[in-house]
């Protein structure tokens, strides 16, 4: 997209089962559909395990010899480079520990999560990405509320991360998503008190802000100078009902329907009954001069193609960016 | 072209169904790069019905960044007792259903009708120069009305037409009249028919009038090309004939086709299709895209 706004496109999508995107031509046709949309840079999110041949960065390097190797691999479908990498620790991983369940709340896990952070630190500056992007603590149905104190446990192992990604000259930006602990306003707006602006950003997800009650254009529009990172989708329903406290959340709410029948929370931009203000909230980065990357989502929607195809439409005929 | 499939709530459904997948077509189109969009034309009787008529459903299709629809496939269904352009006892039955269609599509601008010039290969056979001979009387003369609305009449061989070897394709050529009758270049189909579709082109150059650029992996052996109802769906030794250009394997050497293009200055539309890519597991958006993405980055290296 040539836009002063700088804009890429996730692949999560199109990896939606262990051993169902592995096959090298199979991700060059994700590739060249994200190209052929207009978007040159892509967000991979983390995985495990040899199948994850484009998501763990361990397996990336062996399938692709090096960092360089990776990104030929990448521009042989026009897609220049990559903006920024999900990662999310509460995630067991084979790489790490063996699948062991760690929790960014729990301050004797710590040292662990920094130690795991490390690949993709190491990965992310070897290919040239902007930041990492992490799941900051897991689910709220899985532990009791944090209090203030717990939020500054949480805060401590990213300031930590931190460092780290400052030194390799990345940004580490904290995903908000519907499910987390960290869920409203406040804890929202404490878990950023309790980070260091000068290491740690907030990235911000228009449809699960929505989703889990807070405005996303509101919400930038007051905390601009922490916002690093933006993934942009729609949602046409929000949490009416604490939902997001309903044992085994991930399955029950968002797979589930959340007892009110909801087969899909994660819609392209345009949908018809949209709750996110997308072209508000796009005016909003504008207004701001936002440097940062607004990685594009067919999260969960449907056929990944088509999804990353109406966005890259949207973008271009209701948003007036040139392709 | 018009092929397409998606999946809903209503399971798999085309771009037809409804005015909600017709605009997520016509933006999956425009979203990747192409211009404008080839009809049938049997798709007419939708375009009144949900639309009210071409140029309604036009202006919807410009609403969604598109220029037009710039061709439309009259896909007859041949009948030897009463629509056989092989048989010149039907022709008053083909001239009268081109006067009526013509004036059908009249409100909007078309650049071509395009048609299988032959039946079916088996409604045909044997295939003799007197039977390729009325065939192209007829398309004159149906050249001749279409041209009297402004639109030009365009053959497109099917590989189990019965035109559609390479001898048989020069007869039917040498019989026409370029002033009425053009050539519509379908990749594929000729390279299943094995006719090489570079060669071919440039020799017809001056009266081609369009393309679909499709790639195939298979050429036609045995009897592929005479199974009822259509061999493109029957044929027992090939389960999926088309892929998007750029598959591997494919027979079609769009690097030389698109140089021939160059060569001779073709200014016309180039019309891509995707005719059944659901079949064996592919999907029409993903080969949409993939398919811009080979004409932006091949293709128009060579000549935009």
């Amino acid at each position: 997209m040539k836009d002063t706004l700088r804009w890429a496109y996730a692949l999560n999508q199109w990896n939606v089962r262990l051993d169902v995107f592995v096959r090298h031509e199979d991700q060059q046709r994700a590739l060249k559909t994200v190209s052929a949309c207009g978007f040159d840079t892509i967000e991979l999110a983390s995985g495990t395990g040899r199948w994850d041949n484009i998501s763990r960065p361990e397996v990336i390097l062996l399938n692709h010899g090096s960092h360089s190797g990776f990104l030929d691999f990448l521009r042989r479908a026009r897609v220049q480079g990559v903006s920024s990498m999900f990662w999310d620790p509460q995630a067991p991983a084979e790489e790490e520990e063996g699948y062991a369940f760690r929790s960014t709340a729990n301050p004797d896990d710590h040292d662990a999560i920094v130690e795991w952070a490390k690949p993709f630190v190491d990965f992310l500056a070897g290919v040239g990405a902007e930041q990492l992007v992490v799941r900051p603590v897991g689910s709220a149905w899985m532990s009791p509320p944090l209090g203030a104190d717990g939020i500054k446990v949480i805060g401590d192992v990213w300031n930590r991360i931190g460092e780290l990604t400052s030194a390799a000259g990345l940004g580490l930006a904290l995903h908000y998503d519907c499910l987390g602990a960290v869920h409203t306003t406040e804890e929202l707006t404490g878990l950023l008190e309790a980070t260091d602006p000068a290491t740690v950003g907030l990235a911000l997800d228009t449809a699960e802000f929505t989703i889990g009650g807070i405005d996303p254009v509101a919400y930038y529009r007051e905390h601009a100078d922490r916002v690093t990172h933006v993934h942009l989708k729609d949602t046409r329903y929000a949490d009416t009902g604490e939902e997001y406290r309903m044992p085994g959340a991930e399955s029950t709410m968002l797979k589930g329907g959340a007892g009110r029948r909801i087969e899909r929370w994660f819609y392209e931009l345009g949908t018809e009954d949209g709750l996110v203000d997308v072209p508000g909230f796009v005016a909003a980065l504008r207004e701001r001069d936002f440097p940062g990357w607004v990685v594009i989502e067919s999260d969960h929607g449907g056929n990944p193609a088509e999804l990353a195809m109406l966005n890259s439409w949207y973008l271009q005929h209701e948003l007036g960016v040139a392709k | 072209m018009d092929h397409w499939r998606s999946n809903g709530p209503a399971g798999p459904v085309d771009q037809w169904h409804s005015h909600r997948t017709m605009s997520a077509f016509l933006k999956q189109i425009k979203a990747t790069g192409f211009d404008a969009i080839d009809t049938f034309d049997f798709r007419i009787w939708q375009m009144y019905g949900d639309y009210g008529g071409p140029a309604k459903y036009q202006e919807m299709v410009r609403d969604h960044g598109l220029e037009r629809i710039v061709n439309t496939f009259h896909a007859a269904d041949y009948d030897v007792r009463n629509y056989a352009p092989h048989l010149p006892e039907t022709h008053e039955n083909i001239l009268e259903d081109f006067r009526v269609t013509m004036g059908r599509w009249s409100e909007i601008e078309l650049d071509n009708i395009i048609v299988m010039p032959a039946t079916l290969y088996y409604d045909m056979e044997p295939i003799t120069e007197d039977k390729i001979k009325y065939t192209a009387e007829c398309w004159n003369k149906v050249g001749e009305i279409t041209a009297g609305f402004g639109v030009r009449l365009t053959c497109h061989h099917e590989f189990f037409c019965g035109i559609q070897s390479e001898p048989d394709l020069e007869t039917f050529y040498s019989h026409t009249d370029d002033r009425y009758v053009s050539l519509f270049v379908d990749t594929a189909q000729h390279c299943i028919a094995s006719v090489d579709p570079v060669a071919f082109y440039r020799r017809h150059a001056h009266r081609v009038s369009g393309f679909h650029f499709k790639d195939t992996r298979d050429v036609a052996t045995g009897d592929d090309h005479r199974h009822r109802p259509d061999s493109e769906i029957m044929a027992p030794t090939t389960g999926k004939w088309f892929h998007e250009m750029g598959t591997p394997h494919g027979l079609v050497d769009f690097e030389a086709m698109m140089t021939a293009v160059r060569d001779n200055g073709y200014r016309g539309w180039i019309s891509v299709e995707h005719d059944k890519a659901n079949k064996e597991g592919g999907d029409y958006s993903e080969s949409t895209a993939i398919s811009r993405w080979y004409a932006k980055n091949v293709l128009e290296e060579i000549y935009r």
